[in-house]
C-alpha cells in the first residue's frame, strides 16, 4: 500500500494552499481532486453552461449526470436536483476548485467578523458564535495569501478594514467608465469607497501575465493566467518540489480508521475503461478540503464501529449551519455613457455598512458587477415591468444592456443550526456513494439584513443618476453555492464546534479539514481569501506537526 | 428536422414574434432555429413532446379564433394570440400548461439570439452587435 505523509482531498482554495506549504517544507502529499485538470480551453467561454449561469450544464464541473443531491424543499419533501439545477448549491470540481474559474475578489474580514456573537447577541434559534480566533491571530496569513497568490489593491483606502502590516503587491485594477457616477454618488452621500481587491494581476506577477480586461472573467478561465488561483499558484508549486502526487478524477470514497478508531489513509475510486478500480493509501494526516457540502459529506459517510455517526460528529455537529451569501443590491439605468466593455467590470465598492448598522445584525459590502455576457444579462437584468418579448423586450436590450448599473453584496448570514448537510443513504452517486441531502434554511435575522442592504444599493444608485431603480426582496432559503460555509466549524467547545483552531478535528490527532467548512460565520464578503489563509495557518502548523 | 414541418413552421412564426424584425433581425435570422434543432436533438430533447403539444395547441387556438393557420394571421393577431397564451386565457384543451409553455418558448428562443454563436444562434453576432457587447479575447 502507498504511504504519504498527508494525503489532501480536494485540490480547491484550501487543499491546493495546505499542500502546496506541506510539500515544499518536505512532505510527502497526495492530493486527489475528483475534478479533472481543465485547461483555458476546456472550460471555453459557452454562455450557457458556465458557473456564472448554468441553463444546461457547468464549464468546470461536475458533470450533470451521475452526481446528483437531495434537497428538501420549503414542501418538506426531498427533490433530487442535478448540479446545474437550482438548490444544488454548486461549486466547481476541478483542479483549483472555485478558484479556477472565480471573480477572484480578495477580501480580508473584519476584525467584527470574528465577535459576531460577542458584538450582536445571539437571536432566538441561530447558533451564532465567536470564532476561536481573532483577526490578529489570521493578519500574517491574509498577509501570506496576498503575496503569495498575488493581490491587487489600494489597502490606503480600506479604512473600516483591520490594521495590516504590509499594503498590496500590486496597485489596484484600472477603473472604468461605470466607476465614475458611483464614485460620484458616493461622494455626494459622504460614503468611502475604494477600489475592490482581487486576486488578478494588475501588472505581470510571478512569472503570469497581466489582466488585459476581457469581459468573461467570472465563471470562466483566465486567458493570460492573470487570475491567480490555486491551479497556477501553489499546485504547481507543490508538483514542483517533487514531493507532491496530484491525482485528478479520482474521487474519495471514504476516510480510514482503525479499529482504535484512528485515521489511517484514505480510500479513492477512479473509473477506468467504465468501471471503477478501488485504491487504499495510508498517510500519517487526512486534509479533508472538499467544500462545505462534500467536506462535510465525506466525514458523514466515513462512519465506523468507533465512529457510528461519522467523523468528528459524535456530538451532532458535523454539517450544521451551511451558509453562504445572500446577494443584496439593485439595478438602475443610468443615462450618461457608462459602458466601455472592459472587464471584469468590479470596479467600486464600499464596505461602510459591514458594521455599525441600527438594527441589524453585521450587513455586507456593496460593490459594481463583473460584466455580463447579454444572455446572462437577460435570464438576471431586465426590470419586472419589461415585457421578456416583442419589439419592446428587445428594444430595451438594445438601450439599455449598457446603461444598466447593479450594485450588490455578500450579506453576513447568521447561522441556524437546522440548515444543514447530511446524507441521504437512499440516493448514490455515479460512484455508488450516498450523496449529500441539504435541508432547512439560514436564519430569518438574515432577511433584516437583507433588506437593509437593498435600500442602501437603491439609495446608492440614486445618488448616483440612476433614473429607473429596481430591486427584489429576498425570501427565506438555505443558502450555499460557491460561498458555501460553516458546516465544520472552528471551535474551542466540542459539543459546539467540529475542529479546533488548527482545524483539526476534535478528538482526532491527525484529521483536519481546509476549506470553508471551517468559518464560524462568513462575514460579509467573498469568503476566498479566508480560506485562503486559514489553509496558510493550519498548513503550517500540519507541517510542524509531521516534523 | 425534429418537429414535423407544420409545427416547425408555427414555431419560426411564433419565435419571430416574440423576436421580432426592427434594424436588427428577428429571431429566425438570428439564428435561433440553428440553436433549436441542435437543443432538441440534445440538452432539449426531454421537452420536444412539450413543444409538440404547446404548439399544436397554439394552432388549435389560432383556428378557434381566426379560422386560419397561425403562420398565415397578421402580426398583430399572432401577437394577441400569444398575449392569450402567455395570460392562459385559452379557449382549447391544453396537455401542457400554456403559461409555462409560453414562458419556456420565449426563455429558449432568446437564449437562440442571445447566446455565444458555438450555440449556433446569434448569427452574424448581430444580437451583441444591436447591444454593445464586443468580445474580447476569444
Amino acid at each position: 500500500m502507498k504511504t504519504y505523509d498527508a494525503v489532501i482531498v480536494g485540490a480547491g482554495a484550501g487543499g491546493g494552499i495546505v499542500a502546496g506549504v506541506l510539500a515544499e517544507a518536505g512532505h510527502k502529499v497526495l492530493l486527489l481532486e475528483r475534478g479533472p485538470n481543465l485547461r483555458y480551453e476546456d472550460v471555453g467561454r459557452d454562455h450557457l453552461r458556465s458557473q456564472r449561469l448554468s441553463l444546461y450544464g457547468h464549464n468546470a464541473g461536475p458533470h450533470i449526470e451521475g452526481n446528483p443531491r437531495v434537497v428538501v424543499g420549503a414542501d418538506g419533501q426531498e427533490h433530487q436536483v442535478r448540479p446545474h439545477q437550482g438548490g444544488y448549491n454548486n461549486n466547481a470540481a476541478c483542479v483549483g476548485g472555485g478558484t479556477r474559474v472565480y471573480g477572484a475578489q480578495a477580501w480580508r474580514f473584519m476584525p467584527q467578523d470574528f465577535r459576531m456573537a460577542s458584538l450582536y447577541g445571539v437571536p432566538e434559534g441561530s447558533s451564532l458564535a465567536d470564532w476561536p480566533l481573532s483577526y490578529d491571530d489570521l493578519e500574517p496569513f491574509y498577509e501570506q495569501a496576498e503575496w503569495e497568490l498575488g493581490c491587487s489593491g489600494d489597502a490606503g483606502a480600506m479604512v473600516f478594514h483591520g490594521p495590516r502590516r504590509r499594503g498590496y503587491p500590486m496597485p489596484p485594477l484600472p477603473e472604468t467608465r461605470k466607476t465614475v457616477p458611483l464614485k460620484r454618488g458616493a461622494q455626494a452621500l459622504g460614503w468611502k469607497t475604494h477600489p475592490i481587491p482581487v486576486l488578478i494581476n494588475s501588472q505581470p506577477y510571478d512569472g503570469r501575465g497581466a489582466c488585459v480586461g476581457c469581459n468573461n472573467c467570472v465563471g470562466y478561465a483566465c486567458p493570460t493566467e492573470a487570475k491567480n488561483g490555486t491551479q497556477n499558484t501553489l499546485i504547481p508549486r507543490a508538483l514542483s518540489t517533487g514531493n507532491c502526487e496530484l491525482i485528478s478524477e479520482a474521487m474519495t470514497e471514504r476516510i480510514e480508521t482503525d479499529a482504535r478508531g484512528n485515521v489511517t489513509g484514505v480510500t479513492y475510486l477512479i473509473e477506468e475503461n467504465g468501471a471503477l478500480r478501488r485504491e487504499m493509501v495510508r498517510s500519517k494526516v487526512v486534509v479533508v478540503s472538499a467544500g462545505a457540502i462534500e467536506s462535510a459529506r465525506l466525514l458523514l459517510n466515513s462512519s465506523s464501529n468507533k465512529h457510528p455517526h461519522g467523523l468528528g460528529n459524535e456530538h451532532d455537529q458535523v454539517g450544521r449551519n451551511l451558509q453562504g451569501h445572500y446577494y443584496s443590491g439593485a439595478r438602475a439605468i443610468i443615462e450618461e455613457e457608462i459602458y466601455d466593455g472592459i472587464g471584469p467590470g468590479i470596479t467600486i465598492s464600499t464596505t461602510q455598512f459591514n458594521h455599525g448598522n441600527a438594527g441589524v445584525i453585521g450587513g455586507a459590502m456593496l460593490a459594481d458587477d463583473f460584466l455580463k455576457p447579454p444572455i446572462d444579462f437577460w435570464h438576471t437584468s431586465l426590470p419586472p415591468d419589461v415585457p421578456r418579448w416583442g419589439s419592446e423586450g428587445k428594444r430595451w436590450m438594445r438601450d439599455y444592456y449598457h446603461r444598466t448599473l447593479y450594485v450588490a453584496g455578500p450579506v453576513q448570514e447568521i447561522p441556524n443550526p437546522d440548515g444543514r448537510v447530511q446524507v441521504a443513504p437512499h440516493v448514490r452517486d455515479k460512484f455508488g456513494i450516498p450523496v449529500a441531502r441539504l435541508s432547512g434554511t439560514t436564519h430569518a435575522a438574515t432577511l433584516d439584513v437583507a433588506e437593509f442592504m437593498r435600500e442602501r444599493a437603491e439609495e446608492w444608485l440614486r445618488a448616483s443618476g440612476g433614473t429607473k431603480i429596481w430591486s427584489a426582496r429576498h425570501t427565506l432559503r438555505l443558502s450555499g453555492g460557491q460561498h458555501q460555509a460553516g458546516t465544520c466549524r472552528m471551535g474551542d467547545d466540542p459539543r459546539t464546534s467540529v475542529t479546533d483552531r488548527f482545524g483539526r478535528v476534535h478528538a482526532h490527532d491527525n484529521l483536519f479539514v481546509a476549506d470553508g467548512s471551517l468559518h464560524v460565520t462568513n462575514g460579509g464578503f467573498n469568503p476566498v481569501l479566508t480560506i485562503m489563509a486559514l489553509a496558510f495557518r493550519s498548513g503550517q502548523h500540519i507541517a510542524q506537526a509531521l516534523s | 428536422m425534429i418537429l414535423n414541418s407544420s409545427l416547425q413552421s408555427t414555431l419560426q412564426a411564433a419565435a419571430n414574434r416574440i423576436i421580432p424584425a426592427d434594424d436588427y433581425p428577428n429571431a429566425w435570422e438570428g439564428g435561433v432555429g440553428f440553436y433549436l434543432e441542435r437543443q432538441f436533438a440534445t440538452d432539449l430533447s426531454r421537452s420536444v413532446p412539450a413543444y409538440e403539444a404547446g404548439l399544436a395547441a397554439l394552432e388549435a387556438e389560432a383556428r378557434i379564433h381566426f379560422d386560419a393557420p397561425f403562420v398565415t394571421l397578421l402580426e398583430a393577431q399572432q401577437d394577441e394570440l400569444l398575449r392569450r397564451v402567455e395570460a392562459g386565457e385559452v379557449q382549447t384543451e391544453w396537455s401542457v400548461p400554456p403559461r409555462r409553455f409560453f414562458a419556456m418558448l420565449v426563455q429558449h428562443v432568446a437564449e437562440g439570439y442571445y447566446c455565444d454563436p458555438m450555440n449556433l444562434g446569434n448569427v452574424g453576432l448581430r444580437s451583441w452587435q444591436m447591444v454593445g457587447f464586443v468580445p474580447r479575447c476569444d
